[in-house]
């Protein structure tokens, strides 16, 4: 049985090249609800690889019985972003959380992943420094000591689209590698003018030891796709109303974690308890959070929606990139993106 | 007999041995020697107690013994290698105190440094006192000549026979022109015919080189067709038990001794020997 | 009187070439598995890439240029480690055959240092030396100590007793014992740790550059497995790793070959 699923799956990225260009249209979202005779799919769900409070809608919808009133048997797998779309490309995970932009070079290479619901919709990479320093624009970090763990992944790519909008390349800045992840460490000792990170870590970190930054975004120079969920291209075909109930109740949670973060919290220290140990942090972590889940798309659309343009933007972009990691032609959007999963 | 007789040291390395053959070449007078005790004893039992020997220049010394009887723990001492605890080793007159150029030493085992060429190896004691390159290797080339070891200068020791190696121990042992030459069992691993060629073969060398030799053995029939003086050693600590006079004219040939005479001699040393066995017989 | 060749064939039987034979037979075997095993699997490229593939990636990373400064970074921090850490343990580990008192005071620590996983502490070196090829060389360095130190030890001791008896006897000066005969007599040993040391740099290199690195070929894995998401590129830099190693292996072999030659 397996060798036949994992024969099909190979068979698969011929097939979706054959339908490339027919666009499917979404079909009407079961309710979610679960029929009391047939048994509750099994899921298995793919989470960052460490626990985090940034998960708390996935916490939530566990904790209050949503995924089990939808029929669903969740279970939280963490696992780092290449191995995590490695596996669900290969069907061993149905659905998980991933950055944007690493799915473009996967699909590149023939990884049969969609995306399918937007999490983070605002870009969460950013480039953070003192209030102190002077530095408001793209522009000033020209020149200036930028401190990033590797040059290469989403903050590689934000870092290259930040500079790219003032006329920078990273040789017109002094790129100091942080492999340890101690570039806030370092930008708070003043050994660094700037750095990479994430706008719901190491700013808030920052900010709850005294220290106020200055935070720069990419989402108006390149919009560049947030974390969102990734599943299989065969998982979908063979587990769809099951991925779209799954969908429909973490986007619930998020919509109730919008309007009482507490809920979150409470959630996330119920299923990871150490997580509870720190109330003010995690809550600060989990606000910043947040303030990435919607955006203008989102507001229009709906919690969840995928904006094509801005995918074929970023496409555009990463194709243009010196050292691109984009292998052999761009994919299309298409071959990128599913949005059947979501409400209409 | 002749035993003064020496090998033509003109040299060609600009190194002169000196006189190679001191006046009352070595002497062991009152030695005792216990080995050093290890934790936890206070002392060994003697090993040798107030032994004394003479060896004369050019003179041929066996000596005979069973295992245990300390003959290798004297010849060790003559060397220069082990300190007595008491009484002295002297050289030409002089006390020894340690391993001296005027000795040379062949062991047991030929002991040849496996990384090495049979050249290499003979001229190893000439490295060791500094000459140059090109005298160790003419050096070396005329004790392998000596020996009777042709055509493998350059092969690696293990290529060698047992007894090719033997030959070559004992080139090396006379590379720096002791005037004095100590063997230890030397023949021991070999066969008895190859044995019997060694022993012609050690006769010739000495007379050619005109070295006073101890030469440690358990072979009676050795120790007569090559020595002038046998001393018979008895168990650990009871010295030397006789000395035997070998009156036979040289050189001497295998076949040609008289066979009454030297197995009387023989019986006389087994004799010697049995005397220490508690005379069972 | 003849040199006895009887025994048996030595460096002619080394040399026959039926060794490398069955080397190439056993290499295509290899091969053969693994393209059966990517059929009959039916594993997606993504995750199991059949070897025409692999080999197509690998000469094309090559000839694009991709493959050879991180080839060339990994080597540079491989041969100065491999020196540093190799010069420290002949000079240790001969400390520690002389002396049994040095030996029992501090092989415990070594050996706690050995069996401190050396995966745990690159980061730590990563922190202390910056991300640039010291920390790379401190790693190696540390992973080739160990072996070569003990093989040392182990060589210098087992320098036949009868012969350093003999040393005595022609009077040797203690320079000299150890120059003529200690080190030529423990070569095999030492040569022993040599090449266990060379094949651990490789490893050490590697780990080095996941501590954190610009260049490498650790660093393109991670490239290959995280930012591009090109399996084939993966299994064409790990083919370049094990190539660097039995490169590396094989140089030790032949200069073990000139330096301790024909012995038994």
């Amino acid at each position: 049985m397996k060798r036949f699923l994992l024969l099909s799956l190979a068979l698969v990225p011929f097939l979706a090249a054959c339908s490339a260009g027919a666009t499917a249209a979404p079909s009407a979202p079961p309710a979610p609800s679960a029929t009391s005779s047939t048994p509750p799919t099994k899921l298995t769900v793919g989470l960052g690889y460490i626990p985090s409070v940034q998960f708390a809608p996935f916490y939530l919808a566990q904790q209050a019985g949503y995924y089990a009133a939808a029929g669903l048997d969740v279970t939280f797998e963490n696992k780092i972003d290449p191995d995590l779309i490695t596996l669900v490309g290969q069907g061993s995970v149905d659905i998980g959380i991933a950055d944007g932009t690493s799915v473009i070079p996967a699909v590149s290479q023939g990884i049969p992943v969609r995306y399918v619901a937007t999490i983070y919709a605002k870009f969460p990479n950013i480039v953070f420094t003192k209030a102190s320093s002077g530095i408001h624009s793209a522009a000033d970090l020209r020149g200036k000591k930028i401190g990033t763990p590797g040059k290469y992944g989403s903050s590689w790519i934000m870092l290259q689209a930040l500079l790219g909008s003032a006329g920078l390349t990273t040789s017109d800045v002094n790129v100091q590698l942080y492999p340890d992840y101690g570039q806030a460490a370092a930008l708070a000792q003043g050994a660094i003018d700037a750095a990479t990170g994430f706008v719901n870590n190491e700013p808030v970190q920052l900010g709850l030891a005294g220290v106020s930054t200055t935070v720069l975004t990419v989402d108006n120079v390149v919009p560049l796709p947030g974390n969102g969920l990734i599943a299989g291209v065969a998982t979908i075909a063979a587990k769809h109303d099951a991925l779209a109930r799954f969908i429909a109740a973490t986007l619930r949670a998020m919509t109730e974690i919008t309007a009482d973060p507490q809920r979150g919290l409470a959630a996330s220290a119920a299923i990871v308890p150490d997580l509870g140990k720190d109330p003010t942090t995690q809550l600060a972590i989990l606000t910043a959070t947040i303030g990435t889940w919607s955006d203008a798309y989102t507001a229009a659309h709906g919690l969840g929606a995928i904006d094509p343009t801005a995918w074929q933007k970023t496409v555009a972009f990463m194709a243009s990139m010196a050292g691109s990691p984009i292998s052999g032609p761009a994919p299309a959007v298409s071959q990128l993106v599913d949005a059947s999963l979501l409400a209409p | 007999m002749d035993a003064t007789a020496t090998i033509d040291t003109a040299d060609r390395s600009g190194h002169r041995a000196g006189p190679a053959i001191p006046p009352a070449a070595l002497q062991a007078i009152d030695v005792s020697f216990s080995y050093p005790p290890s934790d936890g004893r206070t002392t060994n039992p003697p090993v040798l107690e107030q032994l004394s020997l003479t060896v004369r220049p050019g003179e041929f010394v066996a000596l005979v013994g069973a295992n245990g009887s300390g003959k290798s723990t004297l010849l060790r001492l003559l060397a220069g290698l082990l300190p007595p605890t008491a009484g002295r080793i002297e050289v030409g007159g002089e006390r020894l105190t340690a391993p001296d150029r005027r000795i040379g030493l062949v062991f047991q085992e030929p002991r040849l440094l496996p990384w090495r060429s049979v050249i290499d190896n003979v001229a190893f004691p000439l490295e060791l006192a500094g000459w140059p390159i090109a005298g160790r290797r003419a050096r070396a080339r005329e004790m392998l000549d000596l020996v009777g070891l042709e055509g493998v200068d350059d092969e690696r020791p293990h290529r060698l026979s047992g007894g090719m190696r033997q030959r070559a121990a004992i080139a090396r042992a006379l590379a720096l022109e002791p005037g004095i030459l100590l063997l230890d069992e030397p023949f021991s691993a070999l066969d008895a015919l190859t044995r019997e060629r060694f022993n012609v073969a050690l006769q010739e060398i000495w007379r050619q080189t005109g070295t006073s030799v101890v030469l440690v053995t358990h072979s009676i029939a050795e120790a007569i067709f090559l020595a002038d003086q046998v001393l018979v050693l008895a168990r650990a600590a009871a010295g030397i038990v006789g000395r035997i006079e070998i009156p036979f004219a040289r050189p001497r040939l295998l076949g040609e001794l008289d066979a009454a005479d030297v197995s009387g001699l023989a019986a006389t040393v087994r004799e010697l020997l049995e005397i220490d066995d508690g005379g069972a017989r | 009187m003849s040199v006895d060749r009887s025994a048996i064939g030595g460096p002619a039987a080394r040399r026959s070439g039926r060794g490398a034979v069955l080397a190439v037979v056993a290499g295509a075997a290899l091969l053969v598995g693994w393209k059966l095993l990517t059929v009959i699997g039916g594993y997606p490229p993504f995750v199991l890439p059949p070897p025409e593939l692999v080999a197509a990636r690998f000469v094309g990373a090559w000839a694009d240029g991709t493959m050879l400064p991180h080839t060339v970074t990994t080597l540079e921090e491989v041969l100065l480690g491999f020196t540093v850490g190799a010069s420290a343990a002949l000079v240790v580990g001969y400390a520690l055959a002389r002396s049994t008192l040095i030996e029992e005071a501090f092989s415990p620590y070594l050996v706690a240092a050995q069996a401190t996983p050396i995966l745990a502490l690159a980061p730590l070196i990563a922190l202390w030396f910056g991300s640039g090829i010291l920390s790379k060389v401190v790693i190696c360095s540390l992973i080739v100590f160990f072996p070569v130190a003990i093989s040392t030890m182990v060589g210098v001791r087992s320098v036949d007793g009868q012969l350093l008896e003999l040393c005595r006897a022609l009077r040797a000066s203690r320079r000299q014992i150890l120059i003529r005969v200690e080190v030529p007599g423990a070569l095999p040993s030492i040569f022993g740790g040599l090449r266990v040391g060379v094949t651990l740099a490789v490893v050490g290199a590697i780990i080095g550059e996941w501590a954190g690195g610009d260049t490498g070929l650790g660093v393109l894995i991670n490239l290959a497995r995280g930012s591009l998401f090109d399996t084939p590129l993966l299994f064409a830099t790990l083919a370049t790793i094990a190539i660097v190693g039995v490169s590396l292996y094989v140089l030790v072999v032949v200069i073990e070959g000139r330096l301790v030659g024909d012995r038994d």
